[in-house]
């Protein structure tokens, strides 16, 4: 008995708890059958062995296994170091496993012989017993090994496809350096070709073990799945003047799929077209990838969509790109998501001035054009810009109105060029619609509740958009009509012709009746020339004329057409009184009926100064020309004096006569007291210059601060009447116009940045608000 | 300093000579037109009446055209004569 035990032993270790090999032959098998059977406990033995391999497995194959995974390798510094030591522990488990594996089953298979010889079946699967074994002891994190291992094989496999791809010979070079792109060790100790081996080797272990799909099945989708966004990340993050997606298609089919291809079919790349169950696993995991690639580039896409919308036009294949994948996959939510939110964090805050608010706008309403033609995702995304604009913003409508008809080409006045043809289009459209009234398509379900009769609108171009802030035409024509009335009166280089381009282009867009006015204000423009001509050729006006009258002409406007005129008044200087009157009489004789009001303020003089030997030609309001023609026959002037003599409150007057001041004619000497700066007459200047002499060094410095600063303080009643007049304006803007007027004058430099410390000073003084990048008066 | 003024050019309002601000057929402003037409001035002229009423030349036509018998001012019914000043 003892004999056979140790017989049985030598077949079967696995009754002492061993695995451990053993050469044995058919006459050995043979013989322990007989001996057996003549002992009457065949059965039992049997019994007895699966039962041992059982409880060998539960307690010392699966532990060990999976022991390794517990592994903590994370306090090895260097990344790659890490993945190295990570891919050799799990090829030498699963190679140990192997091992066992195949010496259970050799031995399962001697066992099997024995039932056969008492013909007995064996009925023992232990393949299946084997699995449920294994992964009944699964342990939570088992994946970084396995991840380490497929890691590293995907970059050395493609490398190495890289390298075969690679005939050129520039990219070799660029290739040259000290590591392996592979395996990331020193080129002359790469060990590409032994990781390849072991690669195949560890997938077919686990292919025979029925555990390839168990083992590697979710890691690898994840790796993929890494290593997708990374290619996309590498190759197409932030060029969107291209198109991306069939190179990337391209990659997938080939590079994964062919790596892929490798590790289900036993290392080979090429598919045995018998192999079904192999194909159909690769043809699933395909279609999931390319579905995965599409949704990792859309969102790439949509993540810098953006900086897409800044580069549009030119990242319009991107766009084209974004439209393929939204056709295979619902990204919709989550493009509105993503750009309402970047909208609002890169243009809708104060930092951001109105005019670049609505340049982001339109700029968005072509990039969603381009992704999308019925509009619905740009009504919703565009949502919160015009909430903003209408509540936070309100030279928003200057600003539209401003860039609509400026002279240099924007955004705006090119679509208002285009006018004529949208005009165009649309008739045809309408009229393609009542043709083919059974082709209408709903809308999308997310289109908003709110506008259901809005897919005309919605067609529509971008100054619709632009109106549809307001929702309110008038509001625009309106202000359009304040800014050409603004033009008309006060700008030098008018230009009939643009402007009337200008209004029959708008015309086209907001209807004749919105605009009629400033129809009328342009016919006052011509019609005003015609009854000059006449007037100033008329025996009434002509016969009175003397040889210095300056050349006189007048705006005579409708004024139920115009917007308001101030209501301010002035006295004229005496000539121009008269030469007013003048013209105001053979206009009477002229029309019949008809007489004129004149507005005293408004309008521009020519006139040309002759002070201190220099000549100063210059085009000025006519308070401007009132008030230097006073200081003609008298140097100095009281404020209150001249005020009654000019018949204009004191306060207004002294901003008026910033203008003087800002020229270096007049000077305030004392409070209230002005004097014209004229050399043979102006000592009261030699004294202050002489006491600034005397003054020492430190006090020089003072003395110039205070100089600039009343420089500035001249510019200060320049600005308030700027912003009286035109109520809100950026720093750029007052900087420019002030440089403006002071260019006509003696040179005064200054910098923007000193005159936005000057404005915050006047801030904090309540004097000014600023917000939105504007400043205005302080009304309380 | 001498300063000389080379041009001028002012602004002014034109005004009907009236001795009352609207159109009391209309109710337009006399510097405004009368409902048919788009300019005020040269293009919608007024007229006055012997009874010293002024209207819009248009006005005062289409109402002595929808009097069937007697052309009376609409003002103070008195026979409309129109008043060449
Ligand atoms: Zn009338
Ligand atoms: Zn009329
Ligand atoms: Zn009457």
């Amino acid at each position: 008995m003892d004999g056979t035990w140790e017989r049985l032993k030598v077949l079967f270790p696995v009754i002492s708890s061993s695995l451990a090999e053993s050469e044995v032959t058919k006459e050995n098998i043979d013989s322990i059958y007989l001996e057996l059977v003549s002992l009457g406990v065949l059965e039992e033995v049997s019994q007895l062995i699966c039962i041992e391999i059982d409880k060998t497995l539960q307690t010392q194959v699966v532990p060990e296994f999976w022991k390794i995974f517990d592994t903590n390798l994370d306090a090895q510094s260097d990344n790659q170091a890490r993945e190295r030591c990570e891919f050799q522990l799990f090829r030498t488990t699963v190679l140990q496993l192997y091992k066992k594996f195949q010496i259970i089953n050799r031995m399962l298979e001697r066992l099997k012989y024995l039932y056969e010889k008492s013909g007995t079946k064996f009925i023992y699967n232990f393949d299946e017993i084997f699995k449920s074994v294994l992964l009944s002891q699964l342990p939570n994190n088992f994946t970084k090994l396995v991840y380490s291992f497929y890691h590293i094989s995907f970059n050395v496999f493609i490398n190495t496809k890289a390298e075969e791809d690679d005939d050129d010979d520039d990219m070799d070079q660029l290739r040259e350096r000290d590591d392996c792109d592979g395996c990331e060790m020193p080129t002359a100790r790469c060990q590409c070709q032994e990781l390849v081996t072991a690669f195949g080797e560890i997938n077919l272990c686990l292919t025979r073990m029925g555990l390839l799909d168990r083992i590697s099945g979710y890691t690898l989708t994840n790796l993929i799945q890494d290593e997708i966004y990374g290619h996309i990340q590498k190759t197409c993050r932030g060029i969107f003047d291209t198109q991306h997606l069939k190179n990337l298609e391209k990659w997938l089919d080939t590079i994964v799929l062919e790596w892929l291809t490798r590790i289900f079919n036993n290392g080979s790349a090429k598919l045995d077209p018998s192999n079904l169950k192999i194909r159909e696993s690769i043809s699933y995991f395909q279609k999931k990838l390319k579905y995965l690639l599409y949704e990792k580039y859309a969102k790439t896409i949509i993540d810098q969509f953006f900086n897409i919308i800044i580069e549009f036009p030119d990242s319009q294949p991107a766009i084209d790109d974004l439209k393929l994948c939204m056709e295979k996959l619902d990204l919709r939510a989550h493009l509105v998501e993503v750009l309402k939110n970047s909208l609002e964090t890169r243009l809708l805050h104060q930092g951001v001035e109105t005019s670049d608010i609505i340049t982001g706008y339109v700029a968005t309403i072509k990039t969603m054009r381009h992704l999308e033609k019925s509009g619905i995702l740009l009504q919703t995304v565009t949502e919160p810009v015009k909430e903003y604009l209408r509540k936070c913003r309100q030279d928003t409508v200057r600003c539209v109105v401003t860039s609509l008809i400026e002279e240099t080409p924007s955004d705006l006045s090119e679509e208002l060029a285009r006018s004529e043809a949208i005009k165009a289009e649309e008739n045809e459209r309408n009229q393609d619609e009542m043709n083919n009234w059974q082709d209408w398509t709903p809308d999308p379900v997310d289109a908003l509740d709110s506008d259901k009769n809005s897919a005309q609108n919605r067609r529509s171009d971008i100054i619709s958009m632009i109106v549809d802030i307001y929702g309110s035409k008038e509001l625009f024509v309106n202000e359009y009509r304040n800014l050409l009335a603004d033009r008309l009166l006060t700008q030098l280089d008018f230009n009939p012709e643009k402007e009337i381009r200008n209004l029959e282009l708008l015309k086209l867009r907001f209807g004749e009746n919105l605009l009629h006015s400033c129809e009328v204000m342009l016919k006052d423009i011509s019609d005003s020339k015609r009854i000059n001509s006449h007037i100033l050729e008329c025996s009434t006006f002509t016969s009175e004329e003397t040889p210095n009258d300056p050349a006189v002409s007048a705006l005579i406007v409708s004024s139920q057409f115009w917007p308001m005129f101030k209501k301010e008044s002035m006295e004229l200087p005496e000539e121009i009184n008269k030469l007013f009157e003048r013209y105001k009489k053979s206009y009477e004789e002229y029309k019949g009926n008809r007489t004129l009001c004149w507005t005293p303020l408004n309008g521009k003089v020519n006139i040309e100064i002759e002070i201190n030997d220099k000549k100063l030609d210059m085009t000025v309001n006519p308070a401007q020309a009132t008030i230097i023609m006073h200081f003609q026959n008298q140097k100095e002037w009281q404020l209150d004096q001249l005020s009654t003599v000019i018949n204009m409150p004191p306060s207004t007057l002294r901003r008026r006569i910033g203008f003087w001041q800002l020229q270096g004619l007049i000077r305030e000497a004392k409070e209230n007291t002005f004097i014209l700066c004229d050399e043979n007459h102006d000592q009261a200047g030699e004294i202050e210059t002489e006491t600034n002499v005397v003054l020492d060094e430190e006090e020089t410095m003072v003395s110039a601060n205070d100089q600039r600063e009343e420089e500035l303080q001249v510019f200060w009643s320049y600005i308030l009447g700027m912003l009286t007049n035109l109520d809100s304006m950026s720093l750029e803007r007052i900087h420019q116009m002030l440089k403006m007027f002071a260019s006509q004058g003696p040179g005064f430099e200054f910098s923007q940045e000193e005159l936005k410390s000057f404005l915050q000073r006047k801030v904090r003084e309540h004097k000014l608000v600023y917000s939105y990048g504007v400043y205005q008066l302080n009304k309380n | 300093m001498k300063v000389t003024v080379k041009s001028w050019t002012g602004v002014a309002l034109w005004k009907w000579i009236a001795n009352d601000d609207n159109c009391g057929i209309c109710r337009m402003a006399f510097e405004a037109c009368c409902p048919d037409c788009s300019f005020a001035g040269d293009d919608c002229p007024l007229v006055w009446g012997h009874c010293s009423h002024v209207f819009h030349m248009h006005c005062i036509c289409k109402w002595l055209n929808s009097q069937l018998n007697q052309q009376l001012c609409p003002m103070c019914r008195q026979t409309w004569r129109f008043n060449d000043r």
